[in-house]
Order: structure tokens, then C-alpha cells, then sequence
């Protein structure tokens, strides 16, 4: 039988209001609460529910981040993953490094499908599961709102600009996760308990043989633009002279 | 006796808040003269909205002189109609949501200064932008007022943890009915000099004076929260859950909801996106959640092993745990629509009572016994926040018809429930306040000394009874 490796990332959690550091060199993080990304939760939703209609004997929870990661993969474990595995690196990397990084894995477990989210909504680069194909040389079938598994391909549907779009891709292969794929289960307190006591291994990015690239460098981040207080206008023609005034109306 | 304004009275009192501030169209007019819950209808010929503590002072001291009757209001969410002006049409209306200045905020005093017609989520915001929390939370938020929150002094979701509005106030800025400005915005936890006359305004319903500005108590931000959804047996495993979750060290409880599971099956029927959480079906349930300022994981770690122990010892079917914020917001969602999806399934009978937490689960059982003897077609949603001992004592009509003999039995069901509150030494009206729903009933459910102290003190603030006439006491 098949394993499912899921890529997880922790990123701040969705619900915190973020707030730039004040020299602009990045967003403040400490003391902010950490959350698994959602698209990733998503899935590995999908990987368990393969578990559990039989098609998948194993799913295995990978992420690349700092120690305190293994919280969201211990997250990972409660939903219904085997086992997990972090890859330890203290600062943030780019998501060629990170793609690299899990290609390491994927040579190791060998496994028919590498689900991950479609983005993480800390840098929303959608990089991550394309690259790792690339690396892999194995299909991708990206923003998946569907999943069904054939033996040794897949049927995945994916939202495009001009409706749905249907795509078979052979196994093993790289698919990342939209929306409204499924939504994450509830994760009873038994199940809390066993993950504390499932395997989680844990590696150095450092010791792996990856080349840590630093390709880009952030030169300043700052919030957007406080929108700008309305006025009111007494009347159509007041408003209408309003936005003559602003160059929306000739 | 209260007068009818006169046309000149009428234009004296639109000058001091000038036109800007002048409501006097049927159609501007109309959304001030029904009440939330659609059982009141009244009438005003003038609604004014003052910008100042100056303005609101004029209008008293005009009114005063002229003993016109003057009703204040918020943001218009009272469920007894206690901001809805009587069918009379002789009173005025007065609307506080322009005085909605955020006045002075000091994180390192933990008090927040926010005039009366501020929404009590923006009050909220605010607190959270200077990494505090106002801890009032109730559905209402997004629209009532933290004026009327004081003047009925308002309870919600977190009182288990902070108490009700009274307990988050240190000072109040209160016009009198005679026009004198009470200036009293202290923000000092030790102020013993004297009769503590803030109190008297609050939970006074607009009956004393009009709350114009108030100081507030901040807390820590919560940084961590743990919320679960767990099934119990019955409302005793409840209670004994509560006892339990507290005797092993759980100081940082702030929410502990009881629901029934038609609650639950009233949701998932009539809100869009809300399905119940749980595999199998259970009779009551309850929502957890617990919260401190530190980062940490201890907090998940200890609650987890506390109702892990429940659950070994029987006093939990099923625990959820929420993993991420989405699911702790849908938990939250799923008490926070139980009135909207009680409203859409058809009528309701509500009664808003407390008793003590240890007498809650024979409340239940003996008040449900005598509901369904009086209305044996009526469905029981019962659910509230058990953590402080209130509870939404509601009786629904079977399906969204009229029902009009379900409703003949209105009162008989209120003597009932109240009757029987009182013979646990309860209150008919644990957080909704008295407004005109509860007046009379007041009368036969209070202690009657109590009752000639309100009657006392309303005389000596109110001399004319120009505030909010009709409301709590019944006027002349």
C-alpha cells in the first residue's frame, strides 16, 4: 500500500491583526499566535480521508521551520497523519530551499502523492508544490477543489478563470489544495492525546546536503495605506459634483 | 403629570442640537418606535440626536421645566422595550449614537474613557488596538450601544470570568434629570468617599438620568484561548463539570455555555454553514473556553488533562477541541446563532432567569415538567451561560405557523417559569433588565422593600418622572 506525505507550513495565525515592525525590516512575530496555513490543513484532510476510504496506508506530516513547528505538526497528528517529520532551520528560507528540502523526504518515503496547500498565506507565493514537482520530475495538479484516486493516476479538478477544469495526472504526483476541497475535521480528545505519542523524527535542514539560497533580499515591508475617512453629502448633486471634483465622472 | 411638548417647546429643543441633529420625519422616525423584538409599538413626534454631554444637559433641564417625558436609546437591542417610547406619542426620544467619542485610553491604568453612543465592538477594537481587552462580549455587539450596556448592565458570555457590565465600570459621567452634569469619570480601583452613586445608574435603565460617558476597566489581551465542544449527559454532569474544571486549577475559565441538542439541531437546520461537529448525537452540550495573556501551550496541555479525567470519569461523552482559530470561530458560532435560528424556526415565549449553578439542573427538569403541562406543544430551548447561572429559558411554537393558542398561554408559562425561579430564590431577569416587559411582574416578584427604596430614590432624582416613563417602575 501507498503513503501520503502532506507539507505543512505554520504561519501566523489568519485571525491575528498583523502589524509591521516600525524600521520596516519585516512583521512583528513574537508573542503572536502560530496556526497551522490553512490551505495546508485542507490538506491533510484530504490525505486522511484517503486513509481512511483505504486508498493510502500511511500519511506522513512534513514541514520545514523553527522547533516550535512540531506544535502545528503535533496538530497533524491528532487529525489523523501516522507520523511526521521536521525539518529544523531556525530562520525563514526561500520556497526553493524549502522545495529541495522536501524532495530529500520524497526520495525517502517514496510516496504515491505529495498533497500541500496552494499557498501560504504568510508570503502567498504558490511556489512550494510546483517546484517540488519540478525537482521530482513528477506531475503537479495544483488548486485542487476535487480528488479522486484511479489506481495509478488521479482525477483532479481545479477552479480556472472560465470554469472547472478537469486534469488526470499519473502517480505519483504533486497535488496542491484549494479552499473547497473539504473542510478540516474536528479533532476529538482522544485522538489529541494519542498524537502526543506518535513518532515525530526531526533533521537539520543544515545536515541534509540542501543548498540554503538566498536569493532575494526584502528591502522594506510596510502596511498598506490607511483608507480615508468618507465624507457626507447632502444631496445627489452635492455628490455628483463630488466625484466631478475627483475626475470619476467627466 | 407629564405634559405634551408644545410646537415651541418642540423647535426650542431642535435648536439646541441644531439641524444635523434633528430627527422629526414619520419615515427617520419610524425605526425609533419598535423595539428589537417587534412586541412594542410607540410613538414620538421628535427624536433628538445630541454631539455633546452639553447638549443632552439643555435638552434634560428644558424638560424638566416642562415635565416632558424623555426616553433614551442606543442601540435599540433592549428585549423587554426599554428604549421604546409608549404609544402615548407625549415623549421625546433621545439617541446617544452621536456622543461616540473615544475620549482618553491608558493602557498602563488599564482604563479605557468612551462616550455613551460608542458600539461595543468598536469599544472592543479600541481596547485591542492598545493590546487590551474590554471583556464584555454578547451577540448584540456589532450594533448596541455601550450606553444602554451600563443602563441595563448587560451580562453576554464572559461574565463566569469578569463579571457583568457593572463590574467594568470605575467611572460614569451621568446627566440628571434636572440637567446637572454628574461628572464622576474616576478611573481609581480604591475610592471609598461616600455612597457609591455609580451604581445606582447603572442597571437603572434610563430611569435616573442619561449615561453620557464612562470609564471603563481594561484587562489583559487573551493571547491564548482554548475552546472545546463537549457532549454531557444532562445539565447535572453539566454543573458538575463546571466544579470540576474549577476545583483542578482551571482559574482561567471564562466561557462555560450550556446547550440542548434541539439547540444544536435548530442551527444546523436554519444557519447557513453550520453543521453539528460531532459524529453521533448527544443530549446536552456544552462550549469551553478558557484564556491567558501568555503565549503557551500549558493552557491546551491543562484542559486537555482535566477533561481528559472527566471523560475516564464518565462526566463527558465526547470532547472537540478546536485546532485553529476557524474552528473556534465556528464553535462560537454555533452558540451565537441559537436566538437567530430559534427566531426563524417560528415564535418564542423567553424568560431570562438565574438561579444559583447548584440548583440549575432541577430548574430545568421541573420547569420543563410544568411548561409542558401548560403547552404540551411547545418545544423547550433551554440554553444559556451556565457558568453564571443564567439561562435562556425559551419555549418555542412547534413550526413557524401563528399558533395564536400557543401564545394564549403566555402569561400562564411566565408564571410558571417565574414562580418557580422565585422558589429558588432567583430573578426573573438575570441580564435582559425590566424595561416595560417586566414591570408589572416586578412588582409581584420583588421584595416589596426593595420595591418602595426604587420608588424613593426615583422620587428624589426624578422628582417629575420625565426619564424613560413606564419603564421598571410604574408611573403615576
Amino acid at each position: 500500500m501507498s503513503k501520503i506525505l502532506v507539507c505543512i507550513k505554520r504561519v501566523i495565525d489568519y485571525n491575528v491583526r498583523i502589524r509591521v515592525k516600525p524600521d520596516g525590516s519585516g512583521i512583528v512575530t513574537d508573542g503572536v499566535k502560530m496556526s497551522i496555513n490553512p490551505f495546508d490543513e485542507i490538506a491533510l484532510e484530504e490525505a486522511v480521508r484517503l486513509k481512511e476510504r483505504g486508498i493510502a496506508s500511511e500519511v506522513i506530516v512534513v514541514s520545514l521551520g523553527p522547533t516550535e513547528t512540531q506544535q502545528q505538526l503535533r496538530v497533524g497528528l491528532a487529525m489523523g497523519a501516522d507520523r511526521a517529520i521536521l525539518i529544523q532551520h531556525d530562520t525563514a528560507v526561500e520556497p526553493v530551499t524549502v522545495a529541495r528540502a522536501f524532495l530529500k523526504v520524497v526520495e525517502q518515503e517514496a510516496p504515491l502523492l505529495v498533497i500541500t496547500g496552494k499557498q501560504a498565506i504568510d508570503d502567498d507565493n504558490a511556489q512550494t508544490g510546483q517546484m517540488l514537482a519540478a525537482l521530482w520530475n513528477r506531475p503537479q495538479a495544483c488548486f485542487a477543489s476535487r480528488l479522486e484516486i484511479n489506481g495509478n493516476s488521479a482525477l483532479v479538478t481545479r477552479e480556472v478563470d472560465d470554469g472547472m477544469e478537469t486534469l488526470e495526472v499519473d502517480l505519483p504526483a504533486v497535488v496542491t489544495t484549494d479552499l473547497r476541497l473539504n473542510e478540516p475535521r474536528y479533532v476529538k480528545l482522544p485522538e489529541i492525546m494519542k498524537a502526543k505519542k506518535k513518532q515525530l523524527d526531526v533533521l537539520m535542514l543544515n545536515d541534509m546536503g540542501v543548498p540554503v539560497s538566498q536569493q532575494f533580499t526584502t528591502l522594506k515591508v510596510s502596511p498598506p495605506p490607511v483608507r480615508q475617512k468618507g465624507v457626507l453629502v447632502k444631496d445627489a448633486k452635492e455628490l455628483i459634483d463630488q466625484l466631478k471634483l475627483k475626475g470619476v465622472l467627466q | 403629570m407629564l405634559n405634551t411638548p408644545t410646537p415651541e417647546l418642540l423647535n426650542q429643543l431642535k435648536q439646541i442640537v441644531g439641524p444635523s441633529g434633528v430627527v422629526d420625519q414619520p419615515q427617520d422616525i419610524a425605526p425609533y418606535l419598535v423595539d428589537h423584538r417587534k412586541l412594542y409599538r410607540g410613538a414620538t413626534s421628535l427624536v433628538l440626536r445630541p454631539e455633546s454631554t452639553e447638549q443632552v444637559s439643555q435638552i434634560l433641564k428644558l424638560c424638566h421645566a416642562h415635565h416632558i417625558g424623555v426616553v433614551p436609546v442606543g442601540g435599540n437591542t433592549s428585549y423587554c422595550g426599554g428604549a421604546t417610547p409608549s404609544s402615548a406619542g407625549n415623549e421625546i426620544v433621545v439617541s446617544l449614537s452621536r456622543l461616540k467619542r473615544i475620549r482618553h485610553i491608558d493602557p498602563d491604568n488599564y482604563t479605557l474613557t468612551v462616550e455613551a453612543g460608542c458600539v461595543l465592538a468598536e469599544v472592543q477594537q479600541a481596547a485591542e488596538a492598545a493590546d487590551r481587552l474590554f471583556p464584555l462580549s454578547l451577540g448584540s455587539e456589532g450594533s448596541c450601544q455601550i450606553g444602554g450596556n451600563l443602563s441595563t448592565n448587560a451580562g453576554g458570555t464572559a461574565v463566569l470570568r469578569y463579571g457583568m457590565a457593572r463590574d467594568l465600570v470605575l467611572g460614569l459621567e451621568v446627566v440628571l434629570p434636572d440637567g446637572r452634569v454628574l461628572d464622576d469619570l474616576n478611573a481609581l480601583r480604591k475610592n471609598n468617599t461616600g455612597y457609591d452613586l455609580r451604581d445606582l445608574f447603572i442597571g437603572a435603565e434610563g430611569t435616573l438620568g442619561i449615561i453620557t460617558a464612562a470609564t471603563l476597566k481594561l484587562y489583559p489581551l487573551p493571547r491564548t484561548r482554548v475552546t472545546a465542544l463537549v457532549a454531557v449527559d444532562d445539565p447535572a454532569a453539566a454543573v458538575a463539570l463546571l466544579s470540576f474544571l474549577r476545583s483542578s486549577g482551571s482559574d482561567a475559565l471564562s466561557t462555560f455555555e450550556l446547550m440542548p441538542r434541539i439547540a444544536i439541531e435548530l442551527v444546523c437546520r436554519h444557519i447557513a454553514g453550520i453543521n453539528d461537529p460531532f459524529d453521533d448525537t448527544h443530549p446536552w452540550y456544552v462550549l469551553i473556553e478558557a484564556s491567558t495573556a501568555q503565549l503557551t501551550d500549558h493552557l491546551t496541555e491543562e484542559l486537555s488533562e482535566v477533561l481528559v479525567r472527566s471523560q475516564q470519569n464518565q462526566l463527558v461523552r465526547e470532547v472537540l477541541l478546536a485546532q485553529s482559530s476557524s474552528q473556534r470561530e465556528f464553535f462560537w458560532r454555533i452558540r451565537e446563532t441559537i436566538p437567530e435560528a430559534q427566531t426563524r424556526a417560528g415564535g418564542s415565549i423567553k424568560h431570562d432567569v438565574s438561579v444559583s449553578i447548584s440548583d440549575l439542573p432541577k430548574f430545568i427538569e421541573e420547569g420543563t415538567a410544568l411548561c409542558k403541562g401548560i403547552a404540551p406543544e411547545g418545544v423547550m430551548v433551554i440554553y444559556g451561560h451556565l457558568g453564571d447561572g443564567s439561562l435562556h429559558f425559551n419555549i418555542n411554537t412547534p413550526d413557524a405557523g401563528a399558533h395564536p393558542e400557543f401564545f394564549a398561554k403566555k402569561t400562564a408559562l411566565n408564571n410558571a417559569v417565574h414562580e418557580l425561579a422565585m422558589r429558588y430564590r432567583g430573578s426573573i431577569s438575570a441580564e435582559h433588565g425590566i424595561g416595560q416587559l417586566k414591570r408589572d411582574e416586578l412588582v409581584e416578584f420583588k421584595n416589596p422593600v426593595a420595591m418602595q427604596l426604587m420608588h424613593t430614590i426615583k422620587q428624589a432624582l426624578d422628582p417629575h418622572g420625565i426619564m424613560n416613563p413606564g419603564k421598571v417602575l410604574a408611573g403615576d
